[in-house]
């Protein structure tokens, strides 16, 4: 994703498709599918982030930006606090330790992003450039979890150094 | 070979957020991604009152600024929301995450037309390029027998 928290690569198949679900669905047939939506919203809202950090941090430094950043979380915590579905999990200490490593890197990552605009980076440039984070996934599934890679992501991974050699010229 | 400062630390970006990638998909094999996200979340406390406790931070700022700061990071974990949403109402992750991947395609419109930024022909050459290596890594080939996907 973009900074902070992304659509999860592959996450495990848990939900149960409920009646209410099914209506909504034959509802809304006509036009965009329901996650066609939700995909073109998240677009447009990491879409119009990477802009607006920017013009942000024209004004500000990085690291009152990640403090200001994190007040503008606490609304979505507290939707998230009234979810049905904090509880159980198949092993909770694990997936919550995860969780909590994702959210120091990715506040780090925060960091070093608002910094690289504040000393002129330029939005157009900087945000394709990180957003081509899946390539360090990549990289470890390939070294760590010893994934193999499809056909696709082996031409993605010549892409990315390509674009990086470009965009440092 | 000279590095300039901004591109080393949009590069400390990619490899923290790409590990984050690594990361959230151990998180969300083992909890829902809602518990998942409010621990994310939580993780940015201890880094606010770390950067408290050590930068000395400039709080003059305009407060069209500071809000428009706030927004970003409502606007940021709204955009996993809907990703989230995105997946659980019936798009297979092998199309939405690479579509999702297309973002920078906004930021790029909004930056030319509000902030009147330029670029150069390699510099176009390079976010092609950078868009689509995002969208083919993130594309992952899917499971047999996992219809879903």
């Amino acid at each position: 994703m973009a900074g902070g928290y992304g659509a999860p690569r592959r996450v495990e198949k848990r939900v149960s498709v409920t009646a209410s679900d099914q209506t909504r669905a034959s509802t809304e047939k006509q036009g965009f599918p329901p996650w066609l939506r939700f995909s073109l919203l998240t677009i447009l809202l990491w879409g119009v982030w990477g802009a607006l950090s920017k013009a942000v941090s024209n004004e500000i430094d990085a690291y009152l930006n990640q403090v200001l950043f994190t007040l503008g979380l606490i609304p979505l915590v507290a939707v998230v606090l009234r979810s049905h579905r904090l509880a159980g999990g198949r092993n909770r200490r694990r997936g919550i330790f995860y969780a909590f490593i994702t959210g120091i890197l990715g506040g780090t990552g925060n960091i070093a992003f608002f910094k690289s605009l504040t000393v002129g980076g330029q939005a157009s440039v900087v945000v394709p450039l990180t957003a081509m984070s899946p390539l360090v996934t990549v990289l470890i599934a390939l070294a760590v979890l010893r994934e193999a890679l499809s056909a696709s992501q082996k031409v993605g991974l010549v892409l990315a150094l390509a674009a990086i050699y470009l965009l440092s010229l | 070979m000279h590095i300039p400062v901004w591109l080393l630390y949009a590069l400390i970006a990619l490899v923290f957020w790409g590990i984050t990638g690594v990361t959230q998909k151990l998180s969300t094999n083992h909890i829902s991604t809602q518990l998942s996200f409010l621990w994310f979340a939580v993780a940015f406390v201890p880094i606010a009152l770390v950067i408290l406790a050590t930068v000395p931070l400039d709080w003059q700022v305009k407060p069209r600024v500071f809000w428009l700061a706030v927004a970003g990071g409502t606007l940021n974990g709204l955009g996993a929301f809907t990703s989230f949403a995105a997946l659980e109402r019936g798009g297979k992750a092998s199309i939405v995450i690479p579509l999702v991947y297309l973002f920078p395609l906004v930021t790029i419109f909004l930056a030319m037309v509000f902030l009147h930024e330029r670029l150069t022909g390699v510099q176009v050459t390079g976010i092609v390029l950078a868009i689509l290596a995002a969208v083919l890594l993130s594309r992952e080939a899917p499971r047999q027998g996992d219809a879903s996907r």
